[in-house]
């Protein structure tokens, strides 16, 4: 029963995450409260929507390393085209547009030029944290259709209202499961990242499959780079945040259960795996554990998360050795 | 039907003599299926083909041998849309074909087994039988996971193989399974025009049976063609109305099975091996080049059209102009 449960993709991290609530439940008094409910969100809503994207592109055994970046630029890209006349609501659109075509060109980028994703996206991310720091001059901005006092519909939707991250995150994670799941996009999605020559002489076009997969993991993550610009209502130029973010979601991802060598993922997983990640930290700060251990403690995390997932690989495939 | 052809000369061999003018052999008629000219590949200094003319006839099983690196993938490839020849032209019943993908060659009613059979582990028997024409609702897109669970499971049976879950990924499967499946996988589609790039490879004698017995119930129905890649002699002229040998990129050989015989087959072989240790032995000295290759074939056609005296003369080395022949493509 445990094993068959475990076989579950997801299985191995929803056991995982659930032995680390009750330790922290148990523990703290203040840990099950609706204000530490409130501060965990942040910690890990926009780590799921931006981990439900990288699904798709790891899930094809390719890597996008410049979602920190994209979730940096976008918010900057906003703030411009408001400063030069735009409407709040077109230049969100406008801002969005240009994350999926700078997607897309990652995806160009790897299935046409063969380029590999690892070395195109660094590129992407280098590209992007210098554009940010040159438009923005290194200053932070306040957010448009934001501001400090009071809250409008817009910020309230976007990013500013206290359940609004974790609603969009839940929608965007639900939607994203369906489409990997219950359609031709998300089986091609597997089908390349399993056996990207194969599937082309089955005649699924690979190149294409590929370029809108990145395409659609530089969306969310210029997404959330709106909600969490609009949610502190100020956004700051600030390479080094946005790509601790990036190795959030990736850790997200590989704890839930997507495999780096492609052909399997699994977006509910990376959920679970952001939520894991939030509580560690947030539990792990809750008792005033030194913060120089936060590292450490997730590192072990990861690398006991990922000895779990070969092993529920092989008893997954009845293969002998790994995945 | 097509062992009719038996009555013919075999004008494959004698066009070769002709050199560039050949023609398709044994000569094409109305109803060709497919009819394939003049196809030529290489890849930058490799020739894998090098003027391919080959036709096939409605419900005609044709069996393609050759040894390695002489081709037969390469051509199966082209046919299949896979990969674009650099010369030729091709008809399916009578249209011009040049097709740019497998999913327009599949439009065509062209569908290929591929050698490496184009199955992702990591999905499930169902989802790899219905790879690339999945069933979907409306008239929101979502997979009809139920329906194709079900159209599996019945083509399957239909076919008769024997697979113990369709919902078990296929990396859990033996050899003989897998190829069952991207036979299945083929054969359930709308084609009329099955390419089958070693079928028995990788078989057990029991699964080899099952997919042997498969084609020759295809055959019998008359409705798809058929041409597959084979190693075995026995496979051919068990399963084959028509056998093609391919040698450094040309039909070397093209008669129906009823008008040839292992022994024939064999003695080709035997002779393209003598030839190429004559090539070793004569070696760094001898001119080498296209211009040398063309003489190697012809001289292979007049083995495969005389009896085993001829070929006695071969091996004694007096057949130097075919010594400079560089090895198969």
């Amino acid at each position: 029963m445990l094993k068959r449960f475990l076989t579950l993709r997801e299985g191995s991290i929803v056991v995982v995450t659930l032995i680390t609530l009750i330790y922290f439940a148990s523990s703290t008094p203040h840990f099950f409260t609706s204000a530490n409910f409130k501060t965990l969100l942040p910690y890990f809503a926009p780590i799921a929507i931006m981990a439900a994207g990288e699904v798709f592109v790891m899930t094809l055994g390719e890597i996008d390393l410049s979602i920190g970046a994209m979730y940096l630029f976008t918010p900057f890209l906003y703030y411009k085209l408001d400063q030069a006349g735009l409407p709040i609501v077109p230049a969100l659109i406008i801002s969005l547009l240009v994350a999926m075509a700078l997607g897309a060109f990652n995806g160009f980028a790897v299935a046409y030029i063969g380029i590999a994703s690892f070395v195109a996206t660094l590129g992407m991310l280098f590209v992007l944290d210098g554009v940010t720091l040159v438009i923005s001059h290194s200053e932070q901005v306040t957010t448009p259709g934001t501001s400090v006092v009071g809250s409008t519909t817009f910020s309230q939707i976007f990013g500013g209202g206290t359940y609004s991250e974790l609603i969009w995150a839940i929608v965007i994670v639900i939607a994203l499961q369906v489409l990997l799941s219950f359609t031709r996009w998300g089986i091609y999605t597997v089908a390349s990242g399993g056996n990207r020559l194969g599937a082309s002489e089955a005649g699924i076009n690979t190149k294409l499959v590929v370029v809108r997969n990145f395409t659609l993991c530089a969306v969310t993550a210029g997404f959330v780079g709106m909600l969490e610009a609009v949610r502190s209502s100020s956004a700051s130029p600030d390479p080094s945040g946005s790509n601790a973010i990036l190795f959030e979601a990736v850790s997200a991802v590989i704890i839930g259960g997507t495999l780096m060598t492609g052909g399997a993922g699994t977006v509910v997983g990376a959920l679970i795996g952001a939520l894991f990640l939030g509580i560690l930290n947030d539990g792990l700060v809750i008792k005033g554990v030194n913060a120089n251990y936060l590292d450490l403690y997730l590192g072990i995390a990861i690398l006991i998360a990922m000895t779990v997932n070969v092993y529920v690989q092989r008893v997954r495939t009845g293969s002998g050795r790994g995945g | 039907m097509s062992t009719s052809s038996a009555s013919e000369p075999d004008p494959a061999v004698a066009d070769k003599t002709i050199s560039d003018e050949q023609v398709v052999g044994p000569s094409s008629a109305p109803d060709d299926v497919l009819r394939v000219e003049h196809i030529a590949k290489s890849f930058g200094p490799t020739t894998a083909l090098r003027d391919v003319n080959l036709h096939l006839r409605k419900g005609e099983v044709l069996g393609l041998l050759g040894d390695n690196g002489a081709g037969k993938s390469t051509l199966i490839k082209i046919l299949s849309g896979f990969q674009k020849q650099d010369t030729g032209e091709m008809w399916i019943k009578g249209e011009p074909y040049a097709p740019k993908s497998v999913d327009e060659a599949r439009s065509h009613g062209i569908d290929t087994v591929f050698q490496d059979l184009a199955l992702v582990d990591q999905l499930t028997v169902f989802q790899n039988l219905f790879l690339q024409r999945e069933r979907v609702h409306k008239p929101i897109p979502f997979l009809a996971n139920a329906l194709m669970r079900r159209d599996a499971r019945r083509a399957l049976d239909e076919i008769g193989i024997d697979i113990p879950s369709i919902d078990v990924p296929v990396a859990r499967l033996s050899g003989g399974q897998r190829q069952a499946i991207a036979v299945a996988r083929t054969i359930s589609g709308d084609a009329d025009i099955i390419l089958l790039d070693e079928p028995l490879a990788a078989m057990g004698a029991k699964e080899g049976a099952m997919i042997l017995d498969l084609i020759q119930r295809l055959r019998e129905e008359g409705n798809v063609s058929i041409i597959m890649i084979l190693h075995n002699y026995v496979h051919v002229f068990a399963a084959c109305d028509r056998v093609s040998l391919i040698q450094d990129g040309v039909i070397a050989l093209d008669k129906p099975t009823a008008e040839t015989s292992v022994e024939e087959l064999t003695e080709i072989v035997v002779e393209e091996y003598r030839r190429a240790r004559l090539e070793a032995q004569v070696g760094v000295g001898s001119p080498a080049g296209n211009g040398a290759s063309a003489d190697a074939v012809p001289s292979a056609d007049a083995v495969s059209s005389a009896d085993a005296s001829h070929s006695a003369d071969a091996s004694s080395g007096s057949d130097p102009g075919s010594a400079p022949g560089p090895p198969a493509g």
